[in-house]
């Protein structure tokens, strides 16, 4: 009796159910559940956009948007594939329309803009700050396509492997390692161009 | 959190380790060496943790949610009218076109077949009943050159005409 009593007694160890079985469980109806996910979600999904978008209001938009569109889709999701895969391919297709409308937009009205950081000696040691590589990333990653820039911050930032990225955008691995390649090598010549005291630390693969 | 001795003497270029990761996302104190290290450390050692929206996150998630429910309340109340406004217009457009057909048509029956002569001719000329006009002739192609048209009447005579550009004029 005691036993049973204690087996009826909700305990802390209560394991969550994972993103396939919340998926189910909201396919059923429940609404409820469909709220634990977003919440479980929203800082990746939100950090993610962020780091594509660039700006703080823009990434929140986009990603609830994202949550939106996932709601209406749900029913496609096939469980087969990690649930991860399938949100994060939503959130970079959102977010790659996203840059590309604001690329021509951005293109039209600043295209006589080039603000060139020519001041500092570019020989000049610099000391790294972390709050000032946020702002430099920003700068010189609009030279990049929103592909590039998409794969570039997935593996550099979020630490996905090629093969993942690939599985992600549904293209090839070497199309990822291409786009990887072309995104480093634009973002170090904007380096160059726009933040010459930081360009010693691609000297050696410069020369 | 390792300490930055050990992170120092572990860091390689290129690293997926988890924790040396964190250490460089994390240490300022470390920041410049890992990018002496590692150029893409410049770039690398903004990502990993995860940010939390403008608000925070109750309030994102309740955003989510309203949005959700208003899409929702929308996709029932298109349920009831379960035609979109293109469907809508095309039943509309097709109806339209029906209509107008069918009062042309009526009309065009209606109206008597207009003779061959001229206006003022035909001012002076005592209208014939129309139930003669409205005859209509029947017109048959036997072959590829001659036509027969024949033209019924009420009385017992029908005019036939034969065309046939093979037939001797004088026929």
């Amino acid at each position: 009796m005691a036993a049973e009593l204690r087996l009826m007694i909700p305990t802390k160890e209560t394991v969550e159910p994972d993103d396939r079985q919340l998926v189910e469980t909201i396919r059923g109806g429940d609404a409820d559940a469909f709220e634990v996910l977003v919440r479980r979600k929203t800082s990746k999904v939100y950090s993610l956009c962020y780091r594509i978008i660039g700006n703080s209001e823009d990434a929140k938009d986009i990603s609830q948007l994202v949550f939106i569109k996932l709601w209406e889709n749900l029913e496609k999701y096939d469980p087969l594939y990690a649930f991860d895969t399938w949100l994060y391919r939503m959130v970079t297709n959102v977010a790659i329309d996203f840059m590309r409308n604001k690329q021509s937009r951005d293109n039209a009205v600043n295209s006589n803009l080039r603000l060139v950081k020519t001041s500092i000696d570019a020989d000049q040691g610099t000391i790294v700050q972390r709050k000032e590589v946020e702002s430099v990333f920003n700068t010189v990653s609009q030279a990049l396509s929103p592909k590039q820039k998409t794969i570039f911050v997935m593996n550099q930032m979020e630490d996905l492997s090629s093969s993942e990225i690939a599985k992600v955008l549904g293209c090839r691995e070497s199309t990822v390692r291409n786009h990887l390649f072309n995104a480093r090598k634009l973002m170090q010549q904007q380096l160059r161009k726009r933040f010459p005291e930081y360009s010693r630390l691609w000297k050696e693969e410069q020369q | 959190m390792i300490s930055c001795q050990t992170y120092r003497a572990s860091l390689t270029a290129g690293t997926r380790d988890a924790a040396l990761l964190e250490h460089l996302r994390t240490c300022d104190a470390c920041l410049d060496f890992s990018v002496e290290v590692d150029p893409d450390n410049f770039f690398r050692s903004i990502g990993g943790s995860d940010l939390v929206p403008p608000g925070g996150v109750d309030a994102f998630v309740g955003d989510v949610m309203r949005a959700v429910q208003v899409r929702g309340k929308e996709t029932s109340m298109a349920a009831h009218h379960p035609l979109s406004w293109r469907q809508r217009l095309a039943i509309a457009a097709t109806v339209a076109a029906g209509v107008t057909g069918a009062t042309i048509f009526w009309q065009h029956e209606r109206q008597p077949s207009a003779p061959v002569a001229a206006p003022i001719a035909r001012a002076a000329v005592v209208p014939a009943p129309a139930k003669v006009l409205a005859t209509k002739p029947i017109v048959e192609t036997y072959s590829r050159n001659a036509t027969i048209v024949e033209v019924p009447s009420e009385g017992k005579v029908n005019v036939v005409m034969i065309f046939d550009e093979k037939l001797p004029a004088d026929l």
